[in-house]
């Protein structure tokens, strides 16, 4: 497969990344509010969902941008792309021994829409 | 010249024993049915995945970066602002092919540095020959004579 | 970098240091200039792009992202744009993100967030997964902010982590730790501390620290520094 080594160049100068890829994933399945569980999908090899958020609960805080995700990003496969949101969750869901003293804690980070299913 | 390269190899077999895993302690590899579904998750995470694991309260200290440090850095970006690959088949590369024993125990811009010139083979814009050749030619430059 | 090889070893007598001498390089400096001279050797890139490439990363800093925020605390306007469109905010800071390349740096990209804080709510940023820092505003990350130790904990236990740097949060306001792992990039706009009423902007920005704009500290009237720690040096070390 012959790789082309001006195509990103070509895609984002003057735009950026993630800006290029605007408009190629379609329309986005959640929006801010929603509640999401992560799924524990399989990671073999690549993954960018961190192991302590799988099966945790949260709730959409923005949709931030469509890109083609890290797992076909990691191989150079730039093609497709997906919705990526700001997931926020309790720190008292995450972690068992989190201290009751801190009920308000939070944790937030990001997901491309594959791995999140609705609540 | 040989003598020193004998003491170096022996050296190196004692060194390479300490980084085993405690498995190698059996001499083979776990029986399958050994091999819970729990094991198999360890053994296959990405090694880059470690929020949430336990570790010690520290003294922060920071690091002042060798300059060849900085040089990877550049050559890495620089590398993938031509096209060669983007950020994110170096982090792939640089945080998770090496496995986890490379990963706690190399330096972070030799992470880096491994990954360039990893990339340059797997794309095959260098063969491994021509790169350990450039290397050994580079090692000679800078001898003492 | 200059190495002297006009050492007399006297091979003759057979008596040879152990050690490598401290001209010699290390197997990380041979490689990394072999991996650059084939790169350029093969037209992968040029010298130029290097030394271009280099020159932006020796002038990037935490200051602009400090100036940021001090603009923000003295322009309402501003601040709705900083959180709203962080990429644009950045050009009154004197930050282009599609520099050096016209589309940003590869690994930084081009979508920055400003996390607001307010009186009951307390960002921190980390990445667990590596080291992403959105360097074009901010500069380099420090190397604790790379570790492991920070990265296993910061998300788990964060006042501890908070504490260690000197951080002493009421158990009321919401500590909210961003976990930085996929294209966007963060920095923390703090609240605009008590007695700096009347300052100006230069003097509002020396008091933001990096620190501040990770979320390890607030800032404070009068500190106008990160946090004093023990630092390993290099044995050569780039010279900016």
């Amino acid at each position: 497969m012959s790789h082309d080594r001006t195509h990103h160049a070509h895609l984002a100068t003057g735009k950026g990344d993630p800006q290029c890829f605007k408009g190629t994933a379609g329309p986005a399945k959640f929006k801010a509010g929603d509640k999401v569980r992560v799924k524990n999908m399989p990671d073999i090899f690549y993954t960018r969902t961190m192991m302590y958020t799988r099966g945790a609960v949260g709730e959409i805080a923005v949709a931030t941008h469509e890109s083609p995700v890290p797992e076909d990003e990691a191989w150079g496969h730039v093609d497709k792309s997906e919705w990526f949101y700001i997931v926020r969750f309790r720190q008292q869901d995450l972690w068992p021994e989190y201290p009751a003293a801190f009920p308000n804690d939070t944790l937030q980070t990001e997901f491309s829409e594959r791995w999140l299913e609705a609540v | 010249m040989s003598s020193t390269t004998r003491e170096e190899v022996l050296r190196h077999l004692t060194a390479v024993a300490e980084l085993q895993p405690p498995v190698q302690k059996t001499g083979k590899a776990p029986y399958p049915s050994d091999m819970t579904h729990e094991l198999f998750r360890a053994y296959t995470r990405s090694p880059h995945d470690v929020g949430g694991e336990y570790d010690i309260p520290c003294n922060w200290s920071d690091e002042e970066p060798e300059a060849w440090g900085y040089r990877a850095y550049v050559t890495t970006e620089v590398l993938a602002w031509r096209g060669v690959w983007c950020a994110e088949e170096r982090r792939r590369m640089q945080n998770v092919d090496l496995g986890t024993t490379q990963y706690l125990g190399l330096p972070y811009y030799g992470r880096w540095l491994l990954s360039a010139a990893r990339i340059l083979v797997d794309k095959e814009h260098v063969t491994l020959t021509e790169l350990i050749n450039k290397i050994d030619e580079v090692k000679k430059r800078h001898e003492p004579r | 970098m200059s190495n002297d090889h006009d050492h007399d070893h006297d091979h003759g007598h057979g008596h040879r240091p152990p050690a490598p001498m401290v001209e010699e390089i290390s197997d990380f400096e041979a490689l990394e200039i072999a991996v650059r001279e084939l790169s350029i050797e093969k037209g992968l890139f040029t010298a130029e792009d290097h030394r271009r490439f280099t020159e932006f990363a020796e002038h990037i800093g935490p200051t602009p992202a400090a100036r940021m925020v001090a603009k923000a605390w003295l322009d309402p306007e501003y601040k709705k744009l900083c959180l709203t469109d962080a990429i644009k905010a950045s050009f009154a800071v004197g930050v282009d993100w599609l520099n050096p390349t016209g589309f940003g740096t590869p690994s930084d990209y081009t979508d920055l967030r400003v996390l607001e804080d307010t009186p009951t709510r307390h960002h921190v940023v980390v990445c667990t997964l590596c080291s992403c820092y959105p360097r074009p505003i901010l500069g380099f990350q420090p190397e604790w902010y790379r570790t492991p130790n920070y990265r296993r904990r910061l998300v788990r236990w964060p006042r501890q982590v908070l504490a260690e740097f000197g951080l002493s949060l009421p158990a009321e306001v919401e500590v909210r730790v961003e976990d930085s792992n996929q294209k966007c990039r963060f920095i923390v706009m703090p609240v605009r501390p008590v007695g700096t009423d009347g300052w100006s902007e230069d003097q509002l920005t020396e008091i933001v620290t990096r620190d501040c704009l990770i979320g390890v500290a607030l800032p404070k009237a009068g500190r106008t520094s990160n946090i004093k720690l023990p630092i390993h040096h290099a044995v050569n070390p780039a010279h900016h």
